[in-house]
């Protein structure tokens, strides 16, 4: 905070005079304290903001798999590892494995992804939390989440699918649940066909395990394609770099000066 | 593609925010002078700004600089011929109409109309061009020649280096958007939400370096402070992709700007932007806006652009082997 004049060279020196501890940006967060209870806002609400990245394999498979060539081996972050599958469904996911490299619309085309996929791809995201709104701002194809904390659901009869869905969020203690609907069935939970149909309800969950890890739970919901609920699990880590921030991958772009190099062409 | 507005009324929300703003002085008819007015403060000692905006425009350019010393004159083949033959002074060019840089009405993308809280500050107001006086952009006489040469081959696009970034559903850079915005002030930073495109805008207020110069951006790195009711934003790492309108279908690499957001009252925030381009201006230039603040109740929703669209299709047929 700069202030004008007087007041913001006295800030200064302030900010100078006590460097080791206001410095947070730079400062590894080791360096504050690391529990939980210390991130908290001037609102007593515990404090998301920073930028987030998951640390695991689930966007190439959320179950279970072994390596092969470009794709690392993982232990899955589906509760049970078993998604309970209709049994068309199942058809229709294996269908969609044996076409991933082709139909898998965020793979080919950088279509955004949906949600939860969004947060366990190898890109940070950013959580902006104010007492007044919350943001999720995604690195991949710089998705943008604002999430709703009033209000509810638009009714889907009178208002379009979306990628991301509408995000609805409230307090449960100190857990910001987020309630999603409104989704499109475009989207896969993964790169190996893990799929849902617009009847998606997702409820995630995010608290603080310590001062620079959440854990991050999902309930999947969709009564078209599965029998019954059931869940991810996975920490999200703090990123903690020096000078940490949200950058730009710009996928479409890519996609299209790749696609596009030689254009025009012959109709 | 662009959703409706989501209209639902949060009675809980608009009375909160009636009675924690009640104690300040309402000037009726009109707004109170920018000095008079004393914005909520955010825990971390920020005027309160947020709260979703759409802007009015900062396009208006000279009737100059886009017709007789603008790109092609008579010719311009930005526009169909119809267009072209119109005598001057009966042209209009949607938002890069001079006469949209004199009213303080914000031109939403796509024509959505956002619904404001109130009145925009009593007029004249500062839009469009301001500096250089006489509106006529300083281009360097060589890249000047360069643009109207590279705009000779825009419509149709050559290739693909000559399609407007927004027509590829790319970041547009901080010039090509009307909003809505939506502002949030976590500690130490300004966050500019945008719904067309959705990007962030994140606007560091820690007293952290720009980036190296290896790291471009579509929306370049923000660095900003308050000095009292104004925020100023420096913004460098600009990459070659930004364009401002069509007449200036890009700006360079060596791109600089600093923007003045400098709260006028409750409802509206002036803007002011400097853009610094060495390698094509002789001297920085700057335009100015209006940002106006929308009902509380408003919400922004999602703009997917590049999952549907069939721009480069319809425009240069299939890719060999799609």
């Amino acid at each position: 905070m700069k202030r004008s004049g007087p007041v913001r060279f006295a800030v200064a020196v302030i900010v100078l005079g006590s460097a080791p501890l206001m410095v947070l940006a730079q400062a590894p967060v080791a360096a504050k304290t690391s529990s939980a209870a210390a991130r908290k806002l001037a609102d007593g609400r515990p404090d998301l903001n920073g930028i987030w990245e998951a640390v695991n394999t689930a966007a190439w498979d959320i179950q279970d798999h072994g390596g092969q060539l470009g794709i690392p081996p993982g232990l899955g972050v589906v509760e049970g590892n078993e998604i309970p599958y209709q049994p068309w469904a199942l058809a229709k996911k294996q269908e969609n494995f044996a076409n991933r490299k082709t139909a898998d619309l965020t793979e080919t085309n950088c279509y955004l992804p949906g949600v939860p996929r969004i947060t366990y791809m190898p890109y940070p995201f950013q959580i902006a939390q104010s007492s007044k709104a919350i943001a999720f701002s995604y690195e991949f194809a710089h998705a943008l989440r604002v999430i709703h904390m009033e209000g509810e659901h638009p009714d889907p009869n009178g208002f379009l699918d979306t990628w991301m869905g509408d995000s609805r969020g409230r307090w449960e203690g100190d857990t910001l649940v987020v309630d999603l609907r409104n989704f499109n069935d475009q989207t896969w939970f993964d790169k190996a066909g893990n799929f849902h149909s617009d009847a998606l309800h997702v409820v995630e969950r995010y608290s603080l395990a310590d001062a620079a890890h959440m854990n991050y739970e999902v309930t999947i919901d969709d009564p078209k394609v599965f029998t019954k609920e059931w869940k991810m699990s996975m920490p999200l880590y703090l990123r903690m770099d020096n000078n940490a921030r949200l950058l730009e991958y710009e996928c479409v772009f890519y996609k299209q000066e790749e696609k596009y190099k030689n254009a025009p062409f012959k109709k | 593609m662009s959703r409706q507005p989501l209209r639902a009324i949060k009675v809980v929300a608009a009375v909160t925010i009636v009675l924690v703003t009640a104690f300040v002085p309402v000037a009726g008819q009109a707004p109170a002078a920018k000095s008079q007015w004393t914005p909520a403060r955010t825990p971390d000692g920020q005027p309160d700004i947020q709260g979703a905006y759409a802007r009015a425009g900062i396009y208006g350019l000279a009737p100059q600089q886009m017709e007789s010393n603008g790109p092609h004159g008579a010719e311009n083949p930005l526009d169909d011929t119809a267009y072209s033959r119109l005598p001057d002074g009966q042209r209009k060019r949607g938002r890069s109409d001079e006469s949209l840089a004199d009213s303080p009405q914000p031109q939403g993308e796509g024509g959505r109309a956002v619904p404001l809280a109130g009145p925009a500050p009593p007029g004249p107001w500062r839009l469009g061009l301001v500096d250089p006086p006489d509106k006529v952009l300083p281009w360097k006489p060589e890249e000047d020649k360069k643009r109207r040469e590279f705009l000779m081959h825009t419509n149709p696009a050559a290739s693909l280096r000559y399609v407007e970034f927004d027509a590829r559903c790319a970041l547009p850079g901080l010039f090509l958007n009307g909003g809505p915005f939506q502002f949030i002030q976590p500690e130490n930073k300004v966050l500019i939400l945008s719904e067309y495109q959705h990007y962030t805008r994140t606007i560091h207020l820690d007293g952290r370096p720009h980036l190296g110069s290896g790291i471009r951006l579509f929306m370049g790195d923000s660095i900003g402070h308050w000095e009292g009711n104004t925020l100023i934003v420096d913004t460098t790492n600009f990459n070659e992709f930004t364009s401002f309108t069509r007449e200036i279908p890009y700006l360079s690499d060596a791109l600089h700007t600093i923007e003045r957001f400098t709260i006028a009252d409750q409802n509206n925030i002036e803007y002011e932007v400097t853009v610094d381009d060495p390698k094509l201006f002789t001297k920085p230039w700057k335009t100015a806006g209006l940002y106006r603040k929308a009902k509380p109740e408003y919400e922004i929703t999602e703009y997917a652009c590049a999952e549907g669209s069939q721009t480069l299709l319809n425009m240069f047929g299939t890719p060999p082997g799609q």
